[in-house]
């Protein structure tokens, strides 16, 4: 499957958002990671020479060049309903890190509704305390 | 596999282990909606009446019991870190919408550390979330604002954005506390 731009990334992802609304239930998946597909990681060693195993663990500590990052967003669809399941990815060069992030923070905030707003009743208890009784028989 | 209670931990944690394993390391956020909870009753009006004025947990359940029926699902947001090769899971949960952008941010900070640049930049956030609880919410905003991220949250803090973030600090510290009408003292005294 092949990577999304940024922009087609995020109208698709606020698509899910706006799907999942919708229903009643549901999750979506988002996933970062460093995006070393064709790079040797401790995990998956180089197949053909053995590195001495002192060096290679800590190979990527210090990559020489900043590595690009590897988004993913799923609808959160498993093996029984394949068939719905969005399955978006796009990959995020290191410049374009703050910016993917900025627009990506936007998408978050409006795609997810369904978390608990600013609680606004909690100042209206803190100056009932203060000002005593008064204040709580009027609001009661 | 702990979920910490406050995110700067979730994102101290999170970028050591980052540093240790900066390519096996992928943070996952979960955002997933659960029906809405049955709650039995609305027990006791007078009762929770009469303990509004004095704790301040209260105020905060009795609008979710008396809006239940109307209101949509409950969101969660669950954010994640997983280290493939070690197997070490943090993570950190939070159902409030004012944290959105503050964790997207977060995210962003751990994202440069993933891809290799600057860890100048995370030791700046780390000095930033270690400066003063109360604090945090200016600082990321501003420091975000320097790096060019800081949009949404520009937007947020001039409608009260430090004194709102104060609240919802001080609203996560009491709820392990489980302190009564004097949390927000305790929370001017706690801080250093």
């Amino acid at each position: 499957m092949g990577h999304l731009t940024h922009d087609e990334f995020f109208t698709k992802l606020a698509d899910i958002f706006t799907t999942r609304r919708t229903k009643a239930h549901g999750a979506v998946f988002l996933t970062q990671k460093r995006l070393s597909h064709n790079q040797p990681t401790p995990s998956n060693p180089p197949s053909s020479a053995s590195p001495p195993p002192s060096s290679d663990p800590l190979a990527d500590l210090h990559p020489a060049q900043p590595l690009p990052l590897l988004i993913r967003a799923t609808n959160g669809k498993g093996k029984d309903d394949r068939a719905a399941k969005i399955k978006l990815s796009t990959v995020v060069e290191p410049d374009a890190l703050e910016a993917f992030y900025a627009r990506y923070a936007e998408v978050c905030k409006a795609g997810m509704t369904a978390l608990k707003p600013r609680d606004r009743t909690k100042r209206k208890a803190k100056a009932k305390k203060r000002k005593g009784g008064a204040a709580a028989a009027t609001a009661a | 596999m702990p979920y910490y209670a406050k995110s700067e931990d979730w994102l101290h944690q999170s970028s050591l282990l980052l540093q240790a394993r900066p390519s096996t390391t992928r943070i996952t956020t979960r955002y997933h909606l659960k029906p809405a909870r049955r709650v039995p009753k609305p027990r006791k009006s007078t009762d929770a009446d009469a303990t509004t004025t004095t704790p301040a947990a209260p105020p905060k359940q009795q609008p979710t019991q008396t809006e239940t029926d109307t209101k949509p699902p409950r969101g969660h947001l669950v954010l994640k870190t997983y280290d493939a090769h070690s197997g070490v899971t943090l993570k950190y949960k939070t159902s409030k919408a004012a944290e959105v952008t503050r964790l997207v941010q977060m995210l962003g900070t751990l994202g440069r550390g993933m891809a290799g640049l600057a860890a100048s930049t995370t030791t700046t956030a780390e000095v930033v979330v270690g400066g003063g609880e109360d604090e945090v919410m200016v600082d990321v905003s501003g420091a975000g604002g320097g790096a060019g991220g800081g949009e949404g949250s520009g937007v947020q803090t001039p409608v009260g954005g430090a004194g709102a973030g104060g609240k919802e600090q001080q609203q996560q510290q009491q709820l392990p506390q489980q302190g009564g009408g004097g949390g927000g003292k305790k929370k001017k005294k706690g801080k250093k």
